[in-house]
């Protein structure tokens, strides 16, 4: 709770009460009002007033469910609106992103780890670092570069390379790819999914380097174990003792790392739904912090830190689970 | 790792001597860390020397902020280049030859590449450091001390971590102006809490070890146990995350350039030099490709004598 | 050694085993060359202070030695097949069927995140002929028990056709691991199954550790410093029964202790180590009433007697060889008091001195 409290107030005060270029009720007036009007704006939503008032105000407003307007120059809808039209984007980023890091991650960590300083590890341990260490609007680019512009150019079929689907559908969930399922409008969701490829590797390119480290050191710690010395001494089979005696422990702080890790990609990968075009909430949030639309990023903030607050309790939780040694 | 006596002053140089020695000895054994060694080393060099190299005033072409050079010179490519990046981009056929092509302003690219090297590694170095003296400063505090401090500094970084990693320095740079200072602020704010944890994590356990009650008994004061003994002992995960944490430094910092908070546009860096072909991804694309790389290169040269590092030193591995 | 002789007596000999570590420091020179033969159906205590190489010996026969170690000399014979020579493939069969060892901490040497019941039912998987014997005498209605299959090795070759379903062999899986349990003295074995290791108290994993060991029906069932870890209550329960399946069981048992009075509770003979060598072999009887090594001897004397209150306790000066610059000639020349010059440069080798006695030194 105090949490909440505290982020809320950082970055109320950081939107609203420094003195920056773009003023804070910009999101209520256009370009065509007044002077008077200006002020009269300015009045009604009390932006003259000292700033612990402007919080307690705005505290009151979001308790009733207002939360304010955002947009830049009265386009005006209200805040949550269009973060909650925007999340199911990211939400699909997400999923797609973290299944994809999973997948190659794991993996990757788990053979680095067998063959420990021979040359499949050195190979995918310089993969995995690669991961951490490109720039994500680079890569990026250079996935488009590649797969959208000049596939197309040497005649190969190339992925889009922005922008969510091109087709419309029905608005059930809000996801499209449930959307198009749900409606069997499949040709939505194949091309929802088509879209969602590259900027989804592009997410999980850098993150599945640090699974694979994580993964990679547990395993290693885990067969330095007695249990696997014993496991060994009862001659079952290499195989058997990695995938069931093994992996099962190391996994375990994987597992939790992902947790997070997914929770944090719901917070929007801003940079990836950028070049993406990706018509998410990391992008809406990019664009309110342009526009100084202080509404929208209070939102964006709160909704984010209560969703990581959530996911380490999931992921205590999971551990519970997980390990039989601890009990609740 | 180290034996948990207490150590006259000389007996300690040596005995730090003889583990950094066989720190060495072991980083050798390892072909990753050495490359990564030599390539970080190789651009540290670059950047000292990189204002001796090219021309510091070619990145701001004469006429600045009006740029004068042709029109014919932006976003060329040389035509008899043995790149081809195919249909779509200007081709150059006059006197000179570049490399990498040319960027927005008509400056040849590699020459604002190595120029802008020395301003990555510089401002990365100093958000690293900053980040860690304050960030194990804070943990070595809440650690040591514990208590209410310990509870409040761990309130606060706890709201830090719930931040949305980016939009916490975007919203301060955006507050506080586009200077390099704020910039570099506003990255410190993001990679302080980390270390917090780390170090914080470090002290609770070196505290239990026995040497610190002996110190106690002696009668050594509290913060001269945790500046000459305990500190020492527990940076070394610090150094690792430090090491690491410098690639990472210089992809956010530039990761702010590129979204458009650069002091000046025709500042050579890295992300700067990216944003600048952002627009022409298609008929320009060395533009993005090329200082993009060399980000690639850098951290990953720093990142892979880190994760060696952290190899070597993981005390369960020694010996 | 007239090993032809005694190949039918001699169910395992090591002639000359040296082991080396390859470290930072240099090269530990762990085994020097052991000499070693266990016969059929007998108990041999393997005994010597920390670090004299008894784990090192058994991990080698196992071949389960770590990576950076070397085997530098000498020979395992078992069955008259060099272990040494065998392919990983063979020795992982060979663990599985044959060698049997259980380990000192049941702690650490039980995964924790998998049931007693998972832990015990893949050694049985292993055994595939047998379960499907015992899975056909369930289908039948016969009853049995885990001890009739002691000793039957390949009888199970002529049903490799019949047809059992998985569920009968789940079932006679279970059945097997409860009857095994049982023979450990486990309470309640059916709910032990579905225990995790860290349910269990330390006297209890051990057990299970030993039916695991038994499971396979092994030839030679190891035992490295199983009590170590136990109060002495409970160790004396182990050692009971270990007594007891001594007489149930066909197999040859090698135990390791540091601890003399293990080794007089339980062994038939007993070999004592010292820095990587065998010094001494005797039955127990003969080593305890003649002890002829000056190592054994004054061991002996360390050992406190109740009955003799008054007798000053005696300890061995001087301490443990260091591996990497070892002792040259004898290891123990320089805690021995009747070292002589020969001492220092050559290595003495196992000589029988008298019947089913042998010694490892130059005053012989």
């Amino acid at each position: 709770m105090f949490v909440l409290l505290a982020v809320s107030a950082i970055v109320f005060y950081l939107c609203r009460g420094f003195p920056s270029g773009i003023a804070p009720w910009t999101p209520y007036i256009h370009s065509k009002m007044t002077e008077e009007q200006i002020q009269e704006v300015i009045k009604t939503h009390g932006f003259d007033r000292p700033l612990w008032e402007q919080y307690f105000y705005w505290l009151r407003d979001i308790l009733n469910g207002d939360w304010g307007l955002t947009g830049a120059w009265a386009q005006g809808k209200p805040a949550n609106e269009v973060f909650f039209h925007h999340f199911p984007y990211t939400v699909e980023l997400a999923v797609f992103g973290t299944i994809l890091t999973i997948i190659i991650g794991i993996p990757l960590g788990i053979i680095s780890a067998i063959k420990n300083n021979k040359l499949p590890d050195h190979v995918s341990r310089v993969i995995a670092l690669a991961g951490y260490s490109t720039p994500s609007y680079w890569f990026g680019f250079v996935l488009q570069l590649i797969f959208f512009y000049y596939f197309s150019v040497w005649g190969l079929p190339y992925l889009p390379s922005s922008g969510a689907s091109d087709l419309g559908s029905a608005n059930l969930t809000g996801i499209p790819i449930l959307d198009g399922l749900l409606t069997g409008n499949f040709a939505y969701s194949w091309d929802e999914f088509c879209h969602l490829i590259l900027p989804s590797f592009s997410l999980s390119f850098i993150s599945l380097g640090f699974l694979a480290r994580i993964v990679r050191a547990s395993m290693l710690e885990v067969l330095r174990q007695d249990y696997i010395t014993m496991a060994r001494s009862k001659g079952l089979k290499e195989r058997v003792v990695i995938y069931r005696h093994a992996l099962k422990n190391a996994l375990i702080p994987a597992v939790t790392l992902t947790g997070i890790f997914f929770a944090n990609l719901l917070g929007g990968a801003m940079i990836t739904e950028y070049v993406f075009s990706w018509p998410g909430v990391g992008q809406q949030a990019l664009r309110a912090v342009f526009q100084g639309d202080s509404n929208f990023l209070l939102v964006y903030s709160l909704v984010f830190a209560v969703i990581i607050v959530l996911a380490n309790l999931v992921v205590d939780v999971l551990y519970a689970f997980l390990d039989p040694r601890i009990k609740y | 790792m180290q034996t948990q006596t207490v150590k006259t002053r000389k007996g300690e140089w040596e005995a730090r001597l003889a583990d950094i020695k066989y720190t060495l000895y072991l980083m050798k054994k390892n072909p990753l860390v050495m490359t990564g060694t030599i390539i970080a080393l190789f651009f540290i060099i670059l950047a000292f020397l990189a204002n001796f190299i090219v021309d510091p005033k070619l990145a701001y072409p004469e006429g600045y902020p009006n740029n004068m050079y042709p029109f014919e010179r932006k976003y060329m490519w040389n035509a008899n280049h043995f790149i081809n990046w195919g249909p779509g981009i200007a081709l150059y056929n006059g006197p000179e030859f570049f490399y990498l092509g040319t960027d927005g302003w008509g400056r040849d690219l590699l020459k604002m590449i190595i120029l802008a090297i020395p301003v990555d590694l510089y401002n990365a170095a100093i958000i690293v450091i900053g980040a860690v003296i304050f960030g194990t400063l804070l943990g070595a505090i809440a650690g040591y001390i514990g208590g209410i401090f310990d509870e409040l500094i761990l309130r606060i970084t706890d709201v830090f971590f719930a931040f949305p990693g980016l939009v916490l320095a975007l919203v301060f740079a955006a507050m506080f102006g586009r200077t390099l200072d704020t910039l570099r602020l506003a990255v410190m704010l993001v990679w302080w809490p980390p270390y917090v944890r780390l170090m914080r994590g470090q002290v609770l356990s070196e505290k239990q070890k026995p040497y610190v009650e002996a110190l106690k008994a002696l009668g050594a004061s509290g913060p001269r146990i945790l500046l000459r003994h305990v500190i020492p002992n527990a940076i070394y995960p610090i150094l690792v995350q430090a090491t690491m944490d410098f690639g990472g430094a210089i992809l956010t910092f530039s990761a702010l350039m590129f979204l458009g908070f650069s002091p000046s546009p025709a500042l050579p860096e890295l992300g700067n030099l990216c944003a600048d072909g952002y627009g022409h991804i298609f008929d320009a694309p060395w533009v993005i490709l090329f200082p993009g790389l060399t980000m690639l290169i850098i951290s990953l040269a720093f990142n892979l004598v880190g994760d060696g590092l952290r190899d070597v030193l993981d005390p369960r591995l020694r010996r | 050694m007239n090993s032809e002789k005694n190949t039918e007596k001699t169910i395992l000999e090591i002639r000359n085993l040296k082991v080396n570590f390859h470290t930072y420091r240099g090269e530990v020179k762990a085994l020097n060359g052991v000499d070693l033969k266990l016969y059929r159906g007998e108990v041999l205590a393997l005994v010597g202070e920390s670090g004299c190489g008894k784990s090192v010996t058994v991990q080698t026969v196992i071949g389960l030695l770590p990576e950076n170690a070397s085997v530098v000399d000498g020979e395992i014979i078992f069955l008259g097949e060099n272990l040494l020579e065998k392919s990983k493939e063979e020795m992982r069969s060979l663990r599985a069927n044959e060698l049997a060892i259980v380990f000192q901490d049941p702690m650490t040497y039980l995964n924790p995140v998998l049931t007693i019941g998972t832990q015990l039912e893949e050694v049985f998987a292993l055994h595939k002929n047998m379960v499907k014997e015992a899975a056909l005498m369930e289908k039948t209605g016969k009853n049995f028990k885990f001890t009739e299959f002691i000793g039957k090795k390949n009888s199970g070759s002529m049903l490799v056709d019949a047809k059992v379903s998985r569920n009968e062999i789940k079932r006679a899986i279970k059945k097997l691991c409860v009857d095994i349990l049982k023979l450990v003295k486990l309470p309640d074995p059916e709910r032990i199954l579905k225990q995790y290791p860290f349910e269990l108290s330390g006297g209890m994993r051990q057990r299970a550790m030993i039916a695991m060991a038994l499971a396979r029906r092994p030839s030679i069932f190891i035992a490295d410093e199983i009590t170590t870890a136990l109060d002495v209550t409970i160790q004396a329960q182990i050692l009971y029964l270990l007594k007891e399946l001594k007489d149930k069981i066909s197999a040859s048992i090698l135990i390791i202790t540091h601890d003399l009075s293990v080794a007089a509770e339980i062994s038939d003979r007993i070999a004592v180590m010292y820095g990587g060598n065998v010094v001494e072999v005797a039955s127990t009887r003969n080593l305890f009433r003649k002890p002829l090594h000056p190592y054994t001897q004054m061991l002996l004397k360390a050992i406190p007697i109740i009955t003799k209150p008054k007798e000053r306790l005696e300890s061995i000066p001087g301490t443990v060889p260091e591996m990497i610059n070892p002792p040259t000639g004898c290891r123990f020349h320089p805690r021995c008091k009747y070292a002589m010059e020969i001492c220092t440069q050559k290595r003495p080798k196992l000589k029988e001195v008298e019947k089913g006695h042998e010694v490892a030194c130059h005053l012989y």
